[in-house]
């Protein structure tokens, strides 16, 4: 009898180990890919971080423990990429929220041609950054060609250079103008989720569409709007395209990712100076990403599968 | 619905017109800046390279110009083969990679979902340029710059994370019951996946794949550095339109025309896909 | 068809310490109607999911037909399960709903048409074939779910509430139907619900589940008459059965100023007292009491009574068969017809 029990038990915990690595398993291919893409160039840029290793003109790559570091603090060009990034991050999520939010709710009302309106707004989260930076540079902001200069001129102000005068804010538009579609997408998608029979019930109640607005749907809409400022965040801090083809790096326009570019591969060829870059600009972004897990949490709070 | 919702919200008729109005007004000037381009895309270079202007004699002579061969120079056809192939094979890596993921993180959950989904999404906050050294050097060392592959490993894994979330969004909605009541009537895992859960959430994967099609086919930070060369993507075709000599601004504008076309005739489709699978999925 | 087992069956969910079914011991004949029934969380849906696979069995064991199909996953138990919410498969008509699962088992597409059609017949869906679930109403689908049920001729029918989604008419009449397809059929039938009337009219025998522990298994009628404890005695029957806690201490079995007879046998000490409203009657004789409520119901009322029973406020609640004309705050007698329950302490039924 107690053999045949403890059998039986072993048979039990078998089947349970068993479930258990078919639950795991094929989450494994996605989980390994990742950690090997992801993660390994992190831990070997962390070596390199402690090394001095230069390639123009070449040096053999050397230990110096964390000189590249403390030189890292009194480096003001980082402390200017790092108030760039910050500046340029922050500006451009809260506006295309904002402008995002603004046209969802232009857009939740029934008009003529509601489809094509929403279509033709969509458009600029399609393009290339690459193609939006060229384009805004070459035909919206150039003093001679440029589309908004011309209409300075007719209006019978002076041109401006726009790019040269302004070069962390004419990327910001230029990002605007990209990302304020996106989310507008994740608004309406909040908007078209909202209940009806609640909004019908407040009317009954006798609220004005303004306080519907403020104590109905914006409450409702809370999680998309941090959905979007998530997703965008972890876009737009990474922006490198949109500062190449605009400004090049133009004083007030490199952010880290531009800056730990060009000290390396970007003609800088100090490999251990920018690895330390990296690795402060991957603790920075783990301090921000704590913050925003936190809203991510937060948006799947609750919730058991 | 929104009829019905628009009266709900109680709009007068004058009200709904102005709104619309300004919608309509956001709309185009939104749109401008990519109707400019198409219409560049059509000048002499001498009427983009001066003031602005509405009327002007079409030509398509720039579209023939950016697709011609030139010799030594990246041409047109080479780069939308490799952007198709880097973008085609890179994507759907991902589904494959993803769907099966997204199916442990929701219907049979392991038992730190909840982990490992944060931790495929804190990857996308480690930032690109950062790994760009050690992927250049290993890149290099392997032969894997200037070569399709190693495009296709990187967008793999630059997407990976976004399509295994929203994919466990989409799934989670798959009703629980509709799993087992397959399971009971015989189906095995396969069964499950192709008869209940894939119809289900097929809008959701066309999202999902659309999003990544759409981040890689734009992609040009690792792009221009790691395949700068051979295997170049379209982008990098775009900006080697830009010259220092000369006026170039027409035929950019037909170049930039032609390497968004496909992205932004994807998107159009599937715009209403995309907002049900932006947003609906990805916060349930 | 097969006879059902369960063998000290348990299920502990992983995080949890209890047990949500603990240690059921269970025997359900061939052809038996049998309804779990019990409050909510009381672990009815478990234990028949532990039967349909979807649930693990981390103690004891379950067969169907003699086999010991604890280790069986779902799709090898040869069962079919009616789920709350029907689960129908929302990209298929109802015909391919119904012959899903013997579409899986391989069976040829003439036999499978053949036997779709049939159980359409049966269910009355025939004109329904070809539409998509959505397009169904609420019964409609209640009846796709049965049909795709019993097209598959399983061992075992598992039903988890399956009426709950309809409405109060409609949910009388498809519980008759029900009942009738199940008897014509001859399937050994497990069906849960935690509504004591569907239980009642329903099952041949109905098992009471209370925290995961199975309380009583009976006859509906033998349930009702001698329930094995406290918690049954309360649970089953509306209203419920006057439970009153008793300390007579040395004295005689009181209820009120009412004698109670039938006083254990044994020296067992009494807890609490039981007596169904209809074994008790306003009239001129017994407790004295104040009325504080009337329910009417037509045919009859259930009249609340406010007595004093050992010097503290205890309320009975009793059958009026509407002879006489009260009125609320009137001062009664409730006097004592029939049969009263015993319960010791523990809440055992004290057998008299
Ligand atoms: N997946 C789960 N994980 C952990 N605990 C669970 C799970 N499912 C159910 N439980 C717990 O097990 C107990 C029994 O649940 P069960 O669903 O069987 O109750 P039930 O009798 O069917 O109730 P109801 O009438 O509300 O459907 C409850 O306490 C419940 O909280
Ligand atoms: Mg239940």
């Amino acid at each position: 009898m107690t053999a045949a029990t403890a059998d039986r038990a072993k048979l039990l915990a078998k089947r349970n180990r068993l479930e258990a690595w078919k639950r795991r398993l094929p989450l494994l291919p996605a989980l390994l890919f990742t950690i090997v893409v992801t993660q390994v160039p992190f831990v070997l840029s962390l070596w390199y971080s402690f090394t001095e290793w230069r390639i123009n003109p070449p040096s053999p790559r050397t230990f110096i423990g964390v000189d590249n570091y403390t030189g890292l603090v009194s480096n003001s060009f980082f402390r200017d990429a790092a108030f760039t990034t910050i500046f340029m991050t922050v500006a451009s999520v809260l506006l295309s929220l904002l402008l995002g939010t603004g046209l969802a709710l232009l857009l939740d009302r029934d008009f003529f041609g509601r489809g094509l309106a929403r279509t033709l707004l969509i458009t600029p989260f399609l393009i290339m950054p690459v193609v939006a930076g060229l384009v805004w540079k070459t035909q919206m902001f150039n003093s001679s060609f440029g589309v908004l200069n011309w209409i300075l001129e007719t209006l019978g102000f002076d041109s401006i250079e726009f790019v040269s005068r302004w070069p962390a804010g004419s990327i910001i538009v230029v990002l605007v103008w990209q990302w304020m579609p996106f989310m507008m997408l994740i608004v309406l998608a909040g908007l078209q989720g909202q209940d009806p029979s609640v909004l019908e019930a407040a009317r009954v109640d006798g609220a004005s569409s303004f306080s519907i607005f403020g104590q109905i749907t914006l409450p409702q809409l809370r999680p998309y709007l941090e959905l979007g400022t998530l997703l965008g965040t972890i876009y737009l801090i990474q922006v490198f395209d949109h500062v190449e083809v605009i400004t090049g790096g133009g004083p007030g326009s490199t952010n880290i990712p531009y800056f730990v570019f060009q000290r390396s591969i970007g003609g800088g060829w100090r490999f251990g100076e920018a690895s330390a870059f990296s690795i402060v600009v991957v603790v920075a972004s783990i301090v921000i990403a704590n913050l925003g897990l936190r809203v991510l949490s937060n948006l799947l709070e609750g919730e058991a599968p | 619905m929104s009829t019905e919702r628009s009266q709900i919200v109680g709009q007068s008729r004058r009200s709904t017109i102005i709104l619309g109005l300004a919608a309509w007004i956001a709309a185009l000037l939104v749109f401008f800046p990519i109707f400019w381009m198409v219409l560049n895309g059509f000048k002499e270079e001498i009427d983009a390279n001066s003031s602005p202007k509405l009327i002007f004699d079409p030509t398509s002579d720039r579209y023939t110009e950016v697709t011609t061969q030139t010799e030594g120079l990246l041409g047109f056809q080479e780069a939308f083969t490799n952007s198709f192939v880097i973008v085609a094979i890179s994507t759907l890596l991902v589904l494959i990679m993803a769907i099966p993921a997204a199916y442990s993180l929701s219907i049979r959950p392991i038992a730190k979902w909840r982990d490992v989904l944060f931790f495929f999404i804190s990857t996308k906050f480690l930032p690109i340029v950062a790994a760009i050294l050690p992927l250049y050097i290993i890149g290099t060392r392997y032969g894997l710059t200037n070569s399709r592959i190693g495009l296709v490993i990187l967008y793999t894994a630059m997407n990976l994370p976004l399509a295994v979330w929203m994919l466990r969004s989409f799934f989670s909605e798959v009703p629980k019951e509709l799993v087992e009541a397959a399971q009971i009537d015989g189906a095995g895992i396969r069964g499950q996946i192709t008869s209940v859960i894939l119809p289900i959430v097929a809008p959701g994967i066309a999202a999902t794949a659309l999003l990544c099609v759409i981040f890689a086919w734009n992609e040009f930070f690792l792009a221009v550095q790691l395949n700068s060369v051979d295997g170049s993507t379209v982008p990098i075709w775009v900006s080697s339109n830009v010259s220092t000599r000369g006026n170039f601004l027409a035929k950019l504008s037909a170049a930039s025309t032609l390497a968004t076309l496909p992205v932004v005739i994807a998107g159009w489709a599937a715009q209403k896909r995309m907002i049900r699978g932006l947003a609906m999925g990805a916060i349930k | 068809m097969a006879d059902v087992t369960y063998d000290g069956a348990t299920r502990i969910y992983p995080g949890t310490e209890i047990a949500a079914v603990d240690s059921l011991d269970l025997d359900i004949a061939d052809g038996e109607f049998l309804v779990l029934v019990g409050p909510s969380g009381s672990g009815k849906s478990t234990a028949l999911r532990m039967l349909a696979g979807l649930e693990f069995i981390d103690g004891g064991s379950v067969s169907i037909g003699g086999r010991d199909v604890t280790l069986t996953p779902p799709q090898d138990r040869d069962i079919a399960m009616v789920f709350q919410n029907y689960a129908l498969y929302p990209n298929m008509t109802v015909a391919a709903n119904m012959g899903f699962a013997l579409k899986q088992r391989g069976i040829e597409k003439e036999e499978r048409a053949r036997r779709v059609r049939e159980a359409a017949k049966v269910l009355d869906l025939e004109e329904y074939l070809d539409r998509k679930p959505k397009n169904l109403s609420g019964g409609q689908r209640q009846r796709v779910a049965m049909g795709r049920a019993i097209v598959r001729e399983p061992q075992v029918f598992l039903m988890d509430e399956p009426l709950s989604n309809l409405d109060a008419k409609l949910r009388v009449q498809t519980r008759t139907e029900l009942a009738e397809l199940q008897a014509r059929l001859g399937v050994t039938t497990v069906y849960v619900t935690h509504d004591q009337v569907e239980a009642m009219t329903m099952g041949h025998r109905v098992a009471v589940l209370r925290d995961g522990k199975l309380q009583q298994v009976a006859r509906p009628r033998d349930l009702y008459s001698t329930p094995a404890n406290r918690f049954v005695a309360g649970f089953i029957g509306s209203p419920a059965m006057n439970l009153i806690d008793v300390d007579p201490g040395n004295g005689p079995l009181q209820l009120g100023t009412a004698p109670i007879t039938g006083a254990p046998a044994s020296g067992t000490a009494v807890g609490t007292v039981g007596v169904r409203p209809e074994h008790l009657r306003l009239g001129s004789t017994g407790i004295n009491g104040r009325v504080t409520v009337i329910e009417e119901l037509g045919s009859q009322a259930f009249v609340h009574v406010a007595i004093e029973h050992e010097g503290r406020d205890e309320v009975l609640v009793v059958r009026d068969e509407g002879e006489t004309d009260i009125q609320r705050n009137d001062n009664v007698q409730v006097g004592i017809l029939g049969p009263c329950h015993l319960f010791g302490t523990d809440g055992e039924r004290i057998d008299q």
